[in-house]
């Protein structure tokens, strides 16, 4: 356990270091520029538009910090070979690969921190809840698919040999990860068995990370916020992750430097 | 003699990244070699011999093809086996936005090196490599020769048995030259094991107890460094006679 917290710390440390909270700079100019783009409607839809938007640029930041952190990692342990020197250590493949999973995920939990207070000021100044339940949840569920996402990363981190093939595997998994639900609802009717079969196949394998995205349906009426269903997806999460890291460690252990 | 490296006719052949391509690339073949406690023991070579390879072998790095390889009466994949093992890489590279403490801490923290010691550790070695003024400093804020003794701190810190260092005057001045000899020598003194490759003959004549020269992915050779040096006269000599076919 100290060990994985030891990577997970220096990880962390060096994802701080290198700079990543600059992604929080453009995320308040972005949010800045956009309050003051809506001032001019109505409080009501005012505070509705800010909460999607929170919602989405948290969204989208949250994976930009994924991205950029993992990526100077990876770009260390390719192209620099520091994995090297930490492989020959007393510590168990499996150890380093979670503890580096921590770390990422630790780090994207702070600027998420970051956004949401944010978000959660803009949204008082304009005169809505901050603590609205909906919104809450929904950034919980936000963090909850990039951990998800961040599990992927490393199971994709250990098949990839270069930075740029592990960022474009990574941008197809969350692309379709978006679109699978809608891909199946779209081959539900005209397409063949064929088709059909391969988006299943997609369906099933690539995680469905609008499970997460619980932002547009924050003021539906469907009951998406009932606890059943928000506890299926918080299993559907945490399977995903514990499948990904475990075929992750797999990999990882047999692999040669 | 204690044998703590025990290497039994170990090939390494390395695949084509692509599964398509059917290419093979020897990386070393049929090496046999022992190395004994306490002693230093160098691996000379040209570049492409195979040196970094057999490293990798028995650092645990790479998967020998076929063979068998032992460290400390086990094998690499065993973390006992590695806590008691430090390995310095040639040029190796630390995150430049962190503190040489913080670096070493982070090793400290992996060798489990408890809190209440690991200060005392930390500063004990940054001594022993002269980095103590230079604790605070940035990774990115160190010249080449200064990052050079922050790997060797790092290669020493869990006060190994058995320390591998590949090419460890890769990068250093004079005085680089000789400090890091002189740490050499130290735990060579404490009864250290330490396996090293280097180009730098000058170097390997002052601290190696025995040699073996590497070429074509073979070990070619194996004496102590008085016999190589006496047979012909200078180590230059011994190294330049085997690489041409002359031994």
């Amino acid at each position: 356990m100290n060990r994985i917290l030891a990577v997970a710390e220096y990880i962390f440390k060096q994802s701080f270091r290198n700079r990543i909270l600059n992604v929080l700079i453009i995320f308040a100019v972005f949010a800045a520029m956009f309050s003051l783009a809506i001032s001019e409607l109505a409080q009501e839809a005012e505070v509705k538009m800010v909460m999607d938007f929170g919602l989405f640029a948290i969204g989208l930041f949250a994976f930009l910090t994924l991205v950029l952190s993992m990526t100077i990692q990876i770009f260390e342990e390719t192209e620099l070979k520091t994995l090297m020197v930490v492989m020959v250590k007393p510590i168990r493949r499996s150890e380093y690969l979670i503890g580096k999973y921590f770390g990422v995920i630790a780090t994207v939990l702070m600027n998420l921190l970051v956004m949401t207070a944010v978000v959660m000021l803009v949204v008082g100044l304009k005169g809505g809840d901050p603590w609205d339940i909906k919104m809450v949840t929904s950034i919980l569920y936000s963090y909850m698919g990039i951990c998800v996402l961040a599990a992927v990363a490393i199971l994709l981190s250990t098949v990839s040999t270069t930075v740029p093939s592990w960022v474009i595997y990574l941008l197809f998994i969350y692309v379709l990860g978006h679109l699978t639900v809608h891909l199946k609802n779209l081959v539900k009717d005209s397409a063949g068995a064929a088709v059909k079969a391969v988006v299943d196949f997609i369906y099933y394998v690539v995680p469905n990370l609008e499970l997460f995205n619980l932002g547009d349906k924050l003021n539906s009426l469907s009951g998406i916020f009932e606890a059943k269903y928000l506890g299926l997806v918080f299993g559907y999460g945490v399977l995903y992750i514990v499948v990904s890291l475990a075929a992750a460690c797999l990999i990882f252990d047999e692999k040669e430097f | 003699m204690e044998t703590v490296i025990e290497v039994k006719n170990a090939t390494k052949i390395y695949r084509a990244l692509d599964f398509w391509k059917n290419e093979r690339t020897v990386g070393m073949e049929n090496v046999d070699m022992s190395v004994y406690r306490g002693e230093v023991f160098g691996l000379l070579g040209l570049n492409g011999a195979g040196k970094t390879t057999l490293m990798k072998v028995l650092l645990g790095l790479l998967k020998p093809t076929s063979g068998t390889v032992g460290i400390l009466g086990g094998s690499a994949d065993d973390i006992g086996i590695r806590a008691r093992i430090g390995y310095l890489p040639e040029l190796p590279y630390f995150p430049k936005y962190l503190r040489v403490r913080e670096v070493l801490e982070y090793f400290a923290g992996i060798f489990g090196i408890p809190g209440n010691t690991r200060k005392q550790r930390i500063n004990n070695i940054l001594e022993t490599v002269k980095l103590e003024k230079k604790s605070e400093a940035r990774v990115k804020e160190l010249s080449k020769g200064m990052q050079g003794r922050l790997g060797l701190a790092q290669a020493i810190l869990n006060e190994p048995d058995l320390l591998f260092l590949d090419e460890p005057m890769s990068g250093l001045d004079p005085l680089g030259y000789k400090e890091t000899r002189d740490i050499i020598l130290d735990l060579k003194k404490r009864g250290k094991t330490i396996f090293f490759n280097s180009h730098i003959l000058s170097e390997v004549e002052k601290v190696c107890d025995r040699v073996a020269v590497m070429h074509s992915s073979r070990i070619k050779n194996i004496e102590t460094l008085s016999d190589a040096v006496r047979k012909n006269g200078s180590l230059e000599k011994y190294f330049v006679g085997i690489v041409e076919g002359n031994p």
